[in-house]
């Protein structure tokens, strides 16, 4: 039970990996411009992972819960970190775009208004961030660190610098979803406004329909494909075959003005999305590589490795190594305490050792019995 | 191995694979004698299953069979050990130092053999037994060829009280192994000593008087005529205390040093990140207990010195 119990969580630490270089594949993947075929397998992948880790989280729940401990889970053991970093990139993020690759472009031209649209892609890139948090989650199924102390406090400290991070983001994302600071939608989304006004202006004649969005397409590469609304294609930028191959829905905007229906790119808001997510992730990456290979090892230094061998020097008795002072430290307080360990309680233990049983037992019970059973 | 499968002797057998377990492989024969015996004391009641299960009879308690084990355990402990003193004789020690301290002349063909007598004697001897272990463990080992060689480079305390207070005119080698000599004599000092007279305290190495050496001193020089008196001498009066007996020679004090610095070998004792190295923790701690110990405490500060600044 104990060994399949790890190697479930080994199963998870891969999976978290796993899902950090999926994080970065999906990013890089809309920056590169990458085809709909490679880009679908990366959502479903993706689903694949939100669903394994939902799953993860409302198992790991309901153990704690069955045994009384739901809220120390929760709170204590960061089962918060797990569900933030499950149930609402599910519902939030893989989801919508699993559906929405399965209903192709009526489900998202067909909620009704290009407000919705919006809503959703804003909501589902608020929700990426939160991918990141399964960094934190890396700390509780990886043993970096040999003492349990710097291990608990590592974990905690880039806990807390990551939450902050990313909830933060998340926080800023929230207030420009809201209107509370400008985001770069509003301009692009004004602009298209604009000039699906200015396409609608030349009436409803389709040649006058079809020169005047060439002419507005000409200085705006935006602009994908004008026809009057529920009429056929009067302009399109490029053959259809080229919009199967290398656009997914919420690639592009939909939007009516005075019954002219114009669809238009907004690949450039996600590949700046993508663009700051790969930052972002980076950030994210190297604040915990910065914890756990500048701050973990600092920390062993200074306090959990002379912890360690005063631990030893008082509970084995033939273990007498004196715990070694950096000069420049020598003022900490851990420090003090192990000069006090070197210049008292070793020489103490060795005057009190000579007295009584000599060198300590390197045998135990157990291995005289092993031996007696064999002979 | 296949001698201890054919031992008939199902306590020898025992014995055998207990001396052989992988938490005592590494260490010498009487430090694993030691460890064996420490388990047999301290946990005696807690044996009983284990006596049964060699087919011994506990009926009377668990002192009994404890004590026959420990006789096994005493004598594979020796056979064991009388292996490790030929490989000492042979490889270790050379006798260069010989006429330096023996008038200018060779040493003779049985003088190693008269040694190994001496020691074999002193590890018949319940108290000189325990001095040997901390005296085999240094002369088997190369604490001597690493730490002479430094103190003579420095020519600071160590070196000039060999060379200008007692005057021996003797190589970095020549001295090893002169000290390796003093460090093997040293436990003969303990042979006249009753057991249970220092008390389980120290035993074998309790500093002792002045006068008890000079009294047993002729007596041990008896045992072994191919030896100088002079090593013999030296030898028996590491035991003394320092600076109780100022006169102690350095060489003594060196092997006093040494000798202590032996019993608490462990080879297979990894040094934790985080802990000074073996040997600069021990001489720092012995320079804090020299006056304890009866040790030399300047000879001491000058090993901790060394130690510390060659990373041992």
């Amino acid at each position: 039970m104990r060994k399949a119990g790890e190697v479930l969580e080994t199963v998870v630490v891969v999976a978290i990996i796993l899902v950090l270089l999926h994080t970065l594949l999906d990013d890089y993947s809309i920056l590169s411009g990458w085809s709909v075929h490679a880009r679908s397998w990366i959502i479903w992948v993706g689903l694949g992972f939100d669903i394994f880790f939902t799953v993860e989280f409302f198992t790991r729940f309901y153990l704690a819960f069955s045994n009384g401990r739901g809220s120390r889970y929760f709170f204590r053991e960061r089962g918060w970190v797990d569900f933030l970093a499950s149930i609402p990139l599910l519902l939030l993020n893989s989801l919508p775009h699993a559906l929405a690759l399965l209903a192709g472009a009526g489900l998202v031209s067909g909620l009704g208004s290009f407000l919705n649209v919006l809503k959703v892609i804003k909501a589902v890139r608020i929700a990426r961030i939160l991918r990141l948090l399964r960094v934190v989650k890396l700390f509780r199924g990886i043993r970096y660190a040999r003492s349990p102390m710097a291990q608990a406090h590592v974990s905690t400290i880039t806990t807390i610098a990551v939450s902050i991070l990313v909830l933060w983001t998340l926080g800023a994302s929230v207030m420009e979803g809201v209107g509370i600071i400008p985001g770069i939608e509003v301009p692009f989304t004004d602009g298209q406004l604009l000039r699906a006004g200015a396409i609608a202006d030349a009436g409803p004649s389709p040649a006058a329909l079809a020169q005047r969005a060439a002419a507005i397409a000409a200085i705006d590469a935006t602009i994908l494909v004008v026809r009057p609304q529920g009429g056929a294609v009067v302009w399109s930028r490029y053959a259809p075959a080229y919009y199967r191959q290398f656009f997914l829905p919420g690639d592009y905007g939909y939007l009516v003005s005075r019954g002219v229906e114009v669809f238009y790119d907004e690949r450039p808001l996600a590949v700046s999305a993508a663009r700051d997510g790969i930052v972002f992730f980076i950030a994210v990456v190297l604040t915990v590589l910065a914890f756990l290979f500048i701050y973990a090892p600092r920390f062993a230094l200074q306090i959990s490795d002379p912890v360690h061998v005063m631990r030893r020097g008082m509970s084995e008795s033939d273990y007498n190594l004196e715990v070694r002072i950096p000069p420049e430290r020598a003022d900490d307080d851990v420090f003090e305490l192990a000069a006090l360990y070197n210049s008292v309680y070793l020489p103490l233990k060795d005057r009190l050792g000579n007295e009584g049983q000599g060198p300590a037992m390197a045998l135990k019970i157990g291995d005289l019995q092993d031996l007696a059973d064999k002979t | 191995m296949r001698a201890v499968e054919s031992s008939p002797d199902p306590l020898s057998r025992f014995a055998s694979r207990l001396l052989e377990t992988p938490a005592l492989r590494l260490l010498l024969a009487l430090q694993k004698e030691e460890q064996a015996m420490n388990v047999l004391r301290i946990n005696g009641p807690q044996l009983i299953p284990v006596f049964t299960s060699l087919g011994m009879d506990v009926t009377r308690g668990w002192r009994e069979p404890a004590a026959l084990i420990s006789r096994a355990i005493r004598a594979e402990a020796d056979r064991m050990m009388a292996a490790e003193i030929t490989r000492l004789l042979s490889e270790r020690l050379a006798f260069s130092f010989f006429p330096g301290v023996a008038g200018g002349r060779q040493a003779p063909a049985r003088a190693k053999e008269e040694l190994r007598a001496l020691i074999v004697r002193a590890a018949a001897h319940p108290v000189a037994r325990s001095a040997l272990a901390g005296s085999l463990a240094a002369a088997l080992s190369d604490i001597m060829e690493k730490y002479i060689p430094q103190a003579w480079e420095r020519k600071k305390y160590v070196y000039v009280e060999i060379t200008r207070v007692q005057h021996l005119a003797l190589s970095p080698a020549d001295l090893s192994d002169l000290t390796r000599c003093v460090v093997l004599v040293r436990p003969a000092a303990y042979l006249y000593v009753t057991p249970g007279e220092t008390g389980d305290k120290d035993v074998g190495y309790s500093p002792l008087q002045e006068q008890y050496l000079s009294k047993i001193l002729p007596g041990i020089a008896a045992q072994a005529p191919s030896l100088p008196r002079a090593l013999i001498s030296m030898g028996l009066r590491s035991t003394l205390a320092f600076p109780g007996s100022e006169s102690v020679e350095a060489i003594s004090r060196l092997g006093a040093i040494m000798a202590m610095r032996g019993r608490a070998l462990s080879p297979a004792a990894v040094v934790d990140r985080g802990a000074d190295t073996a040997d600069k923790s021990w001489f720092n701690v012995q320079r804090r207990n020299a006056r304890w110990h009866g040790l030399d405490g300047r000879m001491l500060d000058e090993m901790y010195t060394i130690a510390a600044e060659n990373g041992w």
